[in-house]
Protein backbone atom coordinates (compact mmCIF):
# COMPACT_ATOMS: atom_id res chain seq x y z
CA UNK A 1 0.00 0.00 0.00
CA UNK A 2 1.66 3.35 -1.45
CA UNK A 3 -0.60 5.82 0.59
CA UNK A 4 -2.30 5.70 3.91
CA UNK A 5 -4.83 7.60 5.13
CA UNK A 6 -4.31 8.79 9.02
CA UNK A 7 -6.93 10.37 11.71
CA UNK A 8 -7.73 13.56 11.18
CA UNK A 9 -8.03 13.28 7.39
CA UNK A 10 -4.75 13.50 6.25
CA UNK A 11 -3.13 11.23 3.34
CA UNK A 12 0.08 10.68 3.05
CA UNK A 13 2.55 9.73 0.08
CA UNK A 14 4.93 7.38 -0.27
CA UNK A 15 8.12 8.76 -1.17
CA UNK A 16 8.74 5.65 -3.86
CA UNK A 17 5.37 6.13 -5.50
CA UNK A 18 5.17 6.91 -8.86
CA UNK A 19 3.32 10.19 -9.91
CA UNK A 20 0.39 9.96 -11.57
CA UNK A 21 -0.02 13.52 -14.29
CA UNK A 22 -3.28 14.41 -15.77
CA UNK A 23 -3.30 17.38 -17.83
CA UNK A 24 -4.20 17.70 -21.77
CA UNK A 25 -1.69 20.42 -21.75
CA UNK A 26 1.59 18.96 -23.26
CA UNK A 27 3.40 21.95 -21.68
CA UNK A 28 2.27 20.91 -18.64
CA UNK A 29 3.18 17.35 -18.64
CA UNK A 30 6.95 18.62 -19.54
CA UNK A 31 6.64 21.50 -16.60
CA UNK A 32 6.22 18.51 -14.08
CA UNK A 33 8.96 16.10 -15.71
CA UNK A 34 11.50 19.27 -14.92
CA UNK A 35 10.17 19.94 -11.56
CA UNK A 36 9.24 16.83 -10.31
CA UNK A 37 12.49 15.16 -12.12
CA UNK A 38 13.45 12.74 -9.40
CA UNK A 39 10.57 11.04 -9.23
CA UNK A 40 8.92 8.34 -11.03
CA UNK A 41 5.75 10.05 -13.72
CA UNK A 42 3.32 8.51 -15.73
CA UNK A 43 1.12 10.58 -17.89
CA UNK A 44 -2.52 10.75 -19.03
CA UNK A 45 -3.45 13.26 -21.29
CA UNK A 46 -7.17 13.14 -20.50
CA UNK A 47 -9.66 11.55 -17.59
CA UNK A 48 -10.66 8.42 -19.14
CA UNK A 49 -7.36 7.40 -19.56
CA UNK A 50 -6.25 8.81 -16.23
CA UNK A 51 -9.05 6.29 -15.08
CA UNK A 52 -7.75 3.42 -16.90
CA UNK A 53 -4.23 3.70 -15.41
CA UNK A 54 -5.21 4.30 -11.75
CA UNK A 55 -7.45 1.02 -12.58
CA UNK A 56 -4.20 -1.25 -14.20
CA UNK A 57 -1.24 -0.06 -11.88
CA UNK A 58 -0.71 -0.56 -8.59
CA UNK A 59 2.58 2.00 -8.25
CA UNK A 60 0.70 5.24 -8.20
CA UNK A 61 0.49 6.56 -5.06
CA UNK A 62 -0.25 10.07 -6.32
CA UNK A 63 -2.37 11.75 -9.07
CA UNK A 64 -1.80 15.31 -10.05
CA UNK A 65 -5.32 15.99 -11.74
CA UNK A 66 -5.93 19.09 -14.08
CA UNK A 67 -9.56 20.64 -13.66
CA UNK A 68 -10.21 22.13 -17.15
CA UNK A 69 -9.80 19.66 -19.48
CA UNK A 70 -12.36 19.16 -22.59
CA UNK A 71 -13.95 15.35 -22.18
CA UNK A 72 -14.24 14.70 -18.50
CA UNK A 73 -13.45 17.58 -16.71
CA UNK A 74 -10.87 16.62 -13.33
CA UNK A 75 -14.34 16.67 -10.81
CA UNK A 76 -15.64 14.16 -12.84
CA UNK A 77 -12.80 12.19 -12.85
CA UNK A 78 -12.52 12.52 -9.05
CA UNK A 79 -15.99 11.53 -8.49
CA UNK A 80 -15.61 8.50 -10.44
CA UNK A 81 -12.64 7.27 -8.21
CA UNK A 82 -15.08 8.20 -5.10
CA UNK A 83 -17.57 6.37 -6.26
CA UNK A 84 -14.78 3.71 -6.88
CA UNK A 85 -13.77 3.59 -3.31
CA UNK A 86 -10.32 4.80 -4.50
CA UNK A 87 -10.47 8.18 -2.56
CA UNK A 88 -9.74 9.43 -0.21
CA UNK A 89 -6.98 6.91 -0.05
CA UNK A 90 -5.10 7.76 -3.23
CA UNK A 91 -3.70 11.22 -2.43
CA UNK A 92 -5.17 13.56 -5.36
CA UNK A 93 -4.06 17.50 -5.83
CA UNK A 94 -6.13 19.04 -7.75
CA UNK A 95 -4.42 21.99 -10.16
CA UNK A 96 -6.92 24.86 -11.66
CA UNK A 97 -6.28 28.20 -13.71
CA UNK A 98 -9.76 29.19 -11.18
CA UNK A 99 -8.17 30.65 -7.95
CA UNK A 100 -12.05 30.72 -6.78
CA UNK A 101 -12.65 29.38 -3.20
CA UNK A 102 -15.42 27.42 -4.28
CA UNK A 103 -13.64 25.31 -6.73
CA UNK A 104 -10.77 24.55 -3.87
CA UNK A 105 -13.64 23.45 -1.34
CA UNK A 106 -15.40 21.33 -4.17
CA UNK A 107 -11.72 19.67 -4.84
CA UNK A 108 -11.27 19.04 -1.00
CA UNK A 109 -14.88 17.71 -0.88
CA UNK A 110 -14.39 15.23 -3.51
CA UNK A 111 -11.78 13.91 -1.53
CA UNK A 112 -8.68 15.89 -2.79
CA UNK A 113 -5.79 15.67 -0.87
CA UNK A 114 -4.48 19.60 -1.81
CA UNK A 115 -5.34 21.94 -4.19
CA UNK A 116 -3.05 24.16 -6.49
CA UNK A 117 -3.76 27.09 -8.97
CA UNK A 118 -1.19 27.44 -12.05
CA UNK A 119 0.79 29.49 -12.38
CA UNK A 120 2.60 27.73 -9.80
CA UNK A 121 6.21 27.77 -8.80
CA UNK A 122 8.32 24.36 -8.74
CA UNK A 123 8.95 25.08 -4.62
CA UNK A 124 5.01 25.08 -4.33
CA UNK A 125 4.02 22.13 -5.41
CA UNK A 126 7.20 20.42 -3.90
CA UNK A 127 5.91 21.35 -0.74
CA UNK A 128 2.70 20.38 -1.18
CA UNK A 129 3.88 16.96 -1.93
CA UNK A 130 6.35 17.00 0.97
CA UNK A 131 3.77 17.66 3.41
CA UNK A 132 1.85 14.94 2.51
CA UNK A 133 4.75 12.84 2.43
CA UNK A 134 6.04 14.15 5.96
CA UNK A 135 2.34 12.86 7.13
CA UNK A 136 3.63 9.46 5.45
CA UNK A 137 7.02 8.95 7.60
CA UNK A 138 4.72 10.55 11.35
CA UNK B 1 42.19 -3.85 55.69
CA UNK B 2 39.75 -6.02 57.93
CA UNK B 3 35.75 -5.93 58.44
CA UNK B 4 35.99 -3.74 61.34
CA UNK B 5 38.34 -0.97 60.09
CA UNK B 6 36.20 -0.89 56.53
CA UNK B 7 33.13 -0.17 58.27
CA UNK B 8 34.53 2.37 61.35
CA UNK B 9 33.20 5.21 60.98
CA UNK B 10 35.02 7.98 59.22
CA UNK B 11 37.25 5.63 57.62
CA UNK B 12 37.07 5.96 54.09
CA UNK B 13 37.64 2.20 52.24
CA UNK B 14 41.62 1.97 51.67
CA UNK B 15 42.82 4.08 54.46
CA UNK B 16 44.19 2.71 57.69
CA UNK B 17 45.26 5.64 60.10
CA UNK B 18 44.27 9.45 60.07
CA UNK B 19 47.58 10.17 58.27
CA UNK B 20 46.51 8.59 55.30
CA UNK B 21 43.08 10.37 55.42
CA UNK B 22 44.71 13.41 55.11
CA UNK B 23 47.35 12.47 52.15
CA UNK B 24 43.75 11.33 50.09
CA UNK B 25 42.09 14.66 50.87
CA UNK B 26 45.66 16.78 50.29
CA UNK B 27 45.74 15.09 46.90
CA UNK B 28 41.86 15.19 45.98
CA UNK B 29 42.28 19.32 46.68
CA UNK B 30 45.42 19.20 44.57
CA UNK B 31 43.60 17.44 41.90
CA UNK B 32 40.99 19.85 42.37
CA UNK B 33 42.85 22.69 42.01
CA UNK B 34 44.30 21.71 38.74
CA UNK B 35 41.15 20.86 36.96
CA UNK B 36 39.74 24.80 38.30
CA UNK B 37 42.82 26.01 36.95
CA UNK B 38 42.13 24.03 33.23
CA UNK B 39 38.04 25.20 33.36
CA UNK B 40 39.76 28.62 33.81
CA UNK B 41 41.98 28.72 30.95
CA UNK B 42 39.15 27.02 28.54
CA UNK B 43 36.78 29.46 29.63
CA UNK B 44 39.65 32.28 28.91
CA UNK B 45 40.12 31.01 25.72
CA UNK B 46 36.18 31.39 24.50
CA UNK B 47 35.72 34.67 26.77
CA UNK B 48 36.84 37.94 25.56
CA UNK B 49 39.91 39.57 26.44
CA UNK B 50 38.29 42.38 28.28
CA UNK B 51 35.07 41.20 30.24
CA UNK B 52 33.81 44.40 30.30
CA UNK B 53 33.23 44.47 26.79
CA UNK B 54 31.55 41.22 26.58
CA UNK B 55 27.72 42.13 26.31
CA UNK B 56 27.92 44.76 23.59
CA UNK B 57 30.53 42.19 21.76
CA UNK B 58 28.51 39.67 21.75
CA UNK B 59 25.08 41.85 20.86
CA UNK B 60 27.54 43.20 17.38
CA UNK B 61 28.08 39.54 16.37
CA UNK B 62 24.64 38.34 17.35
CA UNK B 63 23.56 41.42 15.06
CA UNK B 64 26.20 40.90 12.14
CA UNK B 65 25.14 36.67 12.36
CA UNK B 66 22.00 37.54 12.08
CA UNK B 67 22.11 40.44 9.00
CA UNK B 68 24.11 37.54 7.47
CA UNK B 69 21.68 34.66 7.82
CA UNK B 70 18.92 37.15 6.02
CA UNK B 71 21.48 38.14 3.20
CA UNK B 72 21.47 34.42 2.85
CA UNK B 73 18.20 33.44 2.56
CA UNK B 74 17.54 36.04 0.21
CA UNK B 75 19.78 34.71 -2.00
CA UNK B 76 18.47 31.57 -1.53
CA UNK B 77 14.92 32.41 -2.03
CA UNK B 78 16.47 34.88 -5.28
CA UNK B 79 18.00 31.72 -6.47
CA UNK B 80 14.53 29.74 -6.13
CA UNK B 81 13.10 32.06 -8.11
CA UNK B 82 15.53 32.34 -11.06
CA UNK B 83 15.55 28.72 -11.13
CA UNK B 84 12.04 28.70 -11.81
CA UNK B 85 11.87 31.36 -14.38
CA UNK B 86 14.86 29.38 -16.05
CA UNK B 87 12.77 26.15 -16.02
CA UNK B 88 9.63 28.12 -17.51
CA UNK B 89 11.71 29.19 -19.99
CA UNK B 90 12.99 25.99 -20.75
CA UNK B 91 10.24 24.12 -20.65
CA UNK B 92 8.58 27.05 -23.67
CA UNK B 93 11.12 26.79 -25.82
CA UNK B 94 11.00 23.19 -25.90
CA UNK B 95 6.86 23.21 -26.66
CA UNK B 96 7.22 25.41 -29.37
CA UNK B 97 10.13 23.77 -31.39
CA UNK B 98 8.63 19.96 -30.62
CA UNK B 99 5.95 19.66 -33.54
CA UNK B 100 6.09 21.48 -36.73
CA UNK B 101 2.61 22.16 -37.00
CA UNK B 102 0.87 25.88 -37.68
CA UNK B 103 -1.84 24.37 -35.06
CA UNK B 104 0.04 22.94 -32.66
CA UNK B 105 1.98 26.03 -32.51
CA UNK B 106 -0.73 28.30 -32.10
CA UNK B 107 -1.91 26.02 -29.27
CA UNK B 108 1.42 26.11 -27.41
CA UNK B 109 1.11 29.81 -28.05
CA UNK B 110 -2.05 29.56 -25.93
CA UNK B 111 -0.36 27.26 -23.26
CA UNK B 112 1.99 29.21 -22.63
CA UNK B 113 -0.08 31.95 -21.87
CA UNK B 114 -2.68 30.32 -19.96
CA UNK B 115 -0.75 28.08 -17.60
CA UNK B 116 2.89 30.29 -17.66
CA UNK B 117 2.03 33.39 -17.87
CA UNK B 118 -1.60 32.87 -16.12
CA UNK B 119 -3.40 35.12 -18.56
CA UNK B 120 -7.11 34.27 -18.54
CA UNK B 121 -8.05 36.46 -21.87
CA UNK B 122 -5.92 36.83 -24.62
CA UNK B 123 -5.70 37.09 -28.84
CA UNK B 124 -3.15 36.33 -31.18
CA UNK B 125 -2.92 38.08 -34.41
CA UNK B 126 -1.30 36.74 -37.20
CA UNK B 127 -0.43 38.11 -40.71
CA UNK B 128 -2.33 36.49 -43.30
CA UNK B 129 0.19 35.52 -46.16
CA UNK B 130 0.63 37.48 -48.99
CA UNK B 131 -1.21 40.58 -47.40
CA UNK B 132 -1.23 43.32 -45.14
CA UNK B 133 -4.25 42.02 -43.13
CA UNK B 134 -4.28 40.30 -39.70
CA UNK B 135 -6.63 37.70 -38.82
CA UNK B 136 -7.42 36.71 -35.45
CA UNK B 137 -5.99 33.48 -35.40
CA UNK B 138 -6.71 32.68 -31.42
CA UNK B 139 -9.29 33.89 -29.22
CA UNK B 140 -9.03 32.75 -26.00
CA UNK B 141 -11.35 33.50 -22.36
CA UNK B 142 -13.19 35.92 -24.26
CA UNK B 143 -17.23 34.27 -23.82
CA UNK B 144 -18.30 37.76 -24.74
CA UNK B 145 -17.06 39.07 -27.86
CA UNK B 146 -19.09 42.36 -26.86
CA UNK B 147 -16.25 43.05 -24.28
CA UNK B 148 -13.44 43.29 -26.54
CA UNK B 149 -15.19 44.11 -29.93
CA UNK B 150 -12.03 44.91 -31.70
CA UNK B 151 -11.47 41.20 -31.93
CA UNK B 152 -14.95 39.78 -32.21
CA UNK B 153 -14.38 39.67 -36.15
CA UNK B 154 -11.94 37.21 -38.07
CA UNK B 155 -9.75 39.78 -38.74
CA UNK B 156 -7.89 43.00 -36.95
CA UNK B 157 -8.63 46.31 -38.28
CA UNK B 158 -5.77 48.29 -38.08
CA UNK B 159 -6.39 51.56 -36.30
CA UNK B 160 -8.13 49.96 -33.39
CA UNK B 161 -5.73 50.23 -30.72
CA UNK B 162 -2.85 51.81 -30.71
CA UNK B 163 -0.89 50.00 -28.86
CA UNK B 164 -1.56 46.72 -30.53
CA UNK B 165 -0.81 48.93 -34.19
CA UNK B 166 2.40 50.66 -32.70
CA UNK B 167 4.00 46.83 -32.12
CA UNK B 168 2.54 45.65 -35.60
CA UNK B 169 4.63 48.80 -37.08
CA UNK B 170 7.99 48.62 -34.62
CA UNK B 171 7.88 45.15 -33.07
CA UNK B 172 8.58 46.21 -29.67
CA UNK B 173 7.42 44.29 -26.52
CA UNK B 174 5.10 46.69 -24.43
CA UNK B 175 4.06 46.61 -20.70
CA UNK B 176 1.21 48.11 -19.46
CA UNK B 177 -1.40 49.19 -18.21
CA UNK B 178 -1.96 51.72 -20.75
CA UNK B 179 -4.38 54.72 -21.03
CA UNK B 180 -5.18 54.52 -24.48
CA UNK B 181 -5.63 50.70 -24.97
CA UNK B 182 -7.27 47.49 -23.36
CA UNK B 183 -4.47 45.47 -23.46
CA UNK B 184 -1.95 44.54 -20.50
CA UNK B 185 0.57 43.60 -22.51
CA UNK B 186 1.35 43.22 -26.25
CA UNK B 187 4.14 41.18 -27.14
CA UNK B 188 5.06 41.14 -31.05
CA UNK B 189 6.42 37.47 -32.79
CA UNK B 190 9.37 38.66 -34.66
CA UNK B 191 11.89 36.89 -36.70
CA UNK B 192 15.08 38.89 -38.16
CA UNK B 193 12.96 41.90 -37.77
CA UNK B 194 9.80 40.93 -39.66
CA UNK B 195 6.63 41.09 -37.22
CA UNK B 196 4.55 38.03 -37.99
CA UNK B 197 2.04 38.90 -35.35
CA UNK B 198 1.23 39.93 -32.02
CA UNK B 199 -0.17 38.30 -28.86
CA UNK B 200 -2.57 40.56 -26.46
CA UNK B 201 -2.59 39.94 -23.36
CA UNK B 202 -6.00 41.22 -22.04
CA UNK B 203 -6.99 40.09 -18.66
CA UNK B 204 -4.97 37.85 -16.19
CA UNK B 205 -6.26 34.99 -13.89
CA UNK B 206 -7.81 37.18 -10.83
CA UNK B 207 -5.29 35.24 -8.44
CA UNK B 208 -2.42 36.13 -10.46
CA UNK B 209 -0.67 39.49 -9.30
CA UNK B 210 -0.09 41.90 -12.01
CA UNK B 211 2.80 41.43 -14.87
CA UNK B 212 6.24 42.21 -13.33
CA UNK B 213 9.36 42.95 -14.88
CA UNK B 214 9.88 39.14 -13.82
CA UNK B 215 7.85 38.09 -16.89
CA UNK B 216 9.46 39.71 -19.39
CA UNK B 217 12.15 37.03 -20.07
CA UNK B 218 9.05 34.79 -20.88
CA UNK B 219 7.61 37.61 -22.79
CA UNK B 220 11.15 38.36 -24.66
CA UNK B 221 11.56 34.32 -25.00
CA UNK B 222 8.22 34.10 -26.57
CA UNK B 223 9.04 36.76 -29.06
CA UNK B 224 11.54 35.53 -30.73
CA UNK B 225 10.46 31.54 -30.05
CA UNK B 226 6.89 31.54 -31.22
CA UNK B 227 8.30 33.64 -34.19
CA UNK B 228 10.37 31.24 -35.15
CA UNK B 229 8.24 28.23 -34.28
CA UNK B 230 5.60 29.71 -36.32
CA UNK B 231 7.88 30.41 -39.32
CA UNK B 232 9.70 26.66 -39.02
CA UNK B 233 5.88 25.21 -38.68
CA UNK B 234 5.03 27.39 -41.93
CA UNK B 235 7.48 26.20 -44.39
CA UNK B 236 7.31 22.60 -43.38
CA UNK B 237 3.67 22.34 -43.85
CA UNK B 238 4.07 24.36 -46.97
CA UNK B 239 6.97 21.17 -48.30
CA UNK B 240 4.72 18.65 -46.62
CA UNK B 241 1.60 19.52 -49.11
CA UNK B 242 4.25 19.79 -52.11
CA UNK B 243 5.21 16.56 -51.51
CA UNK B 244 2.22 15.17 -50.68
CA UNK B 245 1.10 16.64 -54.31
CA UNK B 246 3.95 15.38 -56.60
CA UNK B 247 3.72 11.66 -54.65
CA UNK B 248 0.24 11.84 -55.78
CA UNK B 249 1.41 12.89 -58.79
CA UNK B 250 3.81 10.32 -59.65
CA UNK B 251 1.13 7.26 -58.60
CA UNK B 252 -0.92 8.56 -60.88
CA UNK B 253 1.54 8.49 -63.78
CA UNK B 254 2.82 5.14 -62.65
CA UNK B 255 1.49 2.56 -64.97
CA UNK B 256 -0.54 0.08 -63.59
Amino acid sequence: MLARRFPGGVLAVSTVSTVLVVDDSALMHRVYEVMLRDRPMLHAHDGDEALRLIDQRSDIGLVLLDINMPTISGFEVLDRLRAAGRVPGLPVIVITTEGRDEEAARGLAAGAAAYLTKPFRSEQIRDTIARLESSAKT
Amino acid sequence: MTDSESTKPGTLPGLVNGDELVRHLRDTLDRAASLAGALSEALARISPQQPQETEPAFQERLRAAETDAHDLASRLVESENQLGRLMNLYVATYQLHAVPDPAQVRATIADISVNLLGAQQFVLLLRRDETADWEVALREGIRDPSAFPLYAADAYTIGGDPQVDATLVDGSLKLGPFTDSTALAVVPLKFQQEVLGVLVLLKLFDHRPPLRADDRELLDLLSAHAASALLAARLFAAKDRRLKTLESLIRLARPE
